[in-house]
């Protein structure tokens, strides 16, 4: 490819580069691969917290891009949460299987949200919904939501790391999502 | 239920599904829902829609140098799904579901692969004469499940089926109301022949697994064709 055409066009979007994809054309898979794979494998490795397993997500989550690429309808949602939740569902699916319970999760290595990670979320196309409507729940709900979400732990694994009874964790998490969907419906 | 106000489980299931709490067995069981049940799957897609951005409070690592040769591997020549994809009624089709996009569950695919799916429990006596009508001037490979007269399916790729060297397509029964299918093993290039025992009613499905199988006993990966068997009149 002529370098003029790199400065003559503006860079491709996601969306154009995974339709692209869906037409075989492996140099836009390289250049969504480039731009995305280390925003996946670092979802990936926050949830397996082994850079392996983290691998062997992001490879899938890769493979199911190009392989199903021609399913993704931008009109129906946004290219960076598709391709999010495909290398999500892969890690789950990974710690699931390899059995999450006993992986060792108290470790030091595991990172803190932050003082107030939500903010970050503003610079997401659908975020300040988000954000807003989390702000909505009273502060630990909400931290078990995004623990949840970020480090892909179970009910159990919560239970453990806050000290609370099971029970409570499953019930606030549920009465949590009920409020977020009021709110993210409306 | 010591709390009353708890809303159970089923109320926040697809929530729970995307959020990652549900242990192995209940997100198998949602996977498979999501093939069978629109409602639900439409849920789901709101919900990864709705929190996809909280995935940006994962810093970004920079994946293992080798990775790309890697990926590069896995999808040289080889697209399980690009049959059903470039064909414009599939597609038609699917395009009327909001879970359309959806690509983890693999929901969409399976529901537009069922519609090439051709299925009949009545076959005349063997050698049956038989042809499938696909959609013309698309060289969509489908999967026919014949049932014989003893109840032996016999099951036939109309052309080869592309995938990657390193997996192989496993076939599934789901009985009519069973929320677990039931392994029937792995399906070989030239198809095979399931033993009698399948009842009229069961939704066979065929999803990509490693190489040998599934290792759990239940699907692993996407499933790519699902059909009803139905008597044939």
């Amino acid at each position: 490819m002529p370098a003029e055409a790199d400065f003559a066009s503006p860079a491709p979007t996601d969306a154009e580069l995974i339709a692209r994809c869906a037409a075989q054309d492996r140099a836009a898979f390289r250049a969504l691969y480039s731009k995305w794979s280390a925003r996946l494998h670092g979802v990936a490795l926050r949830i397996t917290r082994d850079p392996a397993l983290a691998a062997d997500a992001t490879h899938d989550a890769f493979v199911q891009v190009w392989q199903q690429a021609g399913r993704f309808d931008p009109s129906k949602g946004e290219a960076s949460s598709w391709l999010t939740t495909l290398a999500r569902y892969r890690a789950l699916d990974m710690v699931r299987r390899r059995g999450r319970e006993v992986l060792g999760h108290e470790s030091a290595e595991e990172p803190d949200l932050g003082p107030d990670p939500l903010s970050q979320l503003l610079t997401a196309a659908d975020g300040g919904a988000l954000k807003r409507c989390l702000d909505m729940l009273a502060a630990d709900r909400r931290q078990l939501v995004l623990m949840a979400f970020v480090n892909g732990l179970s009910h159990s694994q919560l239970s453990a790391k806050l000290d609370m009874p099971i029970g409570t964790v499953k019930s606030w998490i549920r009465r949590s999502l009920l409020g977020l969907k009021e709110c993210l419906a409306s | 239920m010591s709390d009353s106000t708890d809303p159970g489980p089923e109320a926040t299931l697809a929530a729970e599904y995307v959020l990652g709490t549900l242990d192995l067995a209940e997100a198998e069981a949602a996977t498979l829902r999501l093939v069978t049940d629109t409602a639900f799957a439409a849920e789901v897609a709101f919900w990864e829609g709705r929190l996809a951005p909280l995935a940006l409070l994962s810093p970004p690592v920079a994946a293992p140098a080798d990775l790309w040769t890697r990926i590069e591997d896995s999808t040289a020549g080889a697209r399980a799904s690009d049959a059903a994809e470039r064909s414009p009624s599939l597609r038609a089709a699917n395009d009327n579901r909001l879970i359309w996009w959806r690509a983890a569950t693999f929901a969409g695919l399976a529901v537009a692969a069922g519609l090439a799916i051709f299925i009949a429990l009545r076959p005349p006596p063997p050698p049956p004469v038989l042809a499938v009508l696909t959609p013309y001037g698309t060289p969509t490979p489908v999967l026919v499940a014949l049932a014989g007269p003893d109840g032996a399916i016999t099951l036939r790729p109309t052309a080869t089926i592309k995938i990657p060297s390193d997996r192989d397509l496993e076939l599934w029964s789901l009985a009519a109301g069973a929320k677990v299918p039931a392994p029937l093993g792995v399906i070989p290039q030239a198809g095979k022949t399931v033993p009698p025992g399948v009842a009229s009613g069961t939704t066979l499905l065929v999803s990509l697994e490693p190489k040998g199988g599934s290792p759990t006993g239940l699907p692993t990966g996407p499933v790519l064709y699902a059909g009803r068997l139905e008597r044939f009149e």
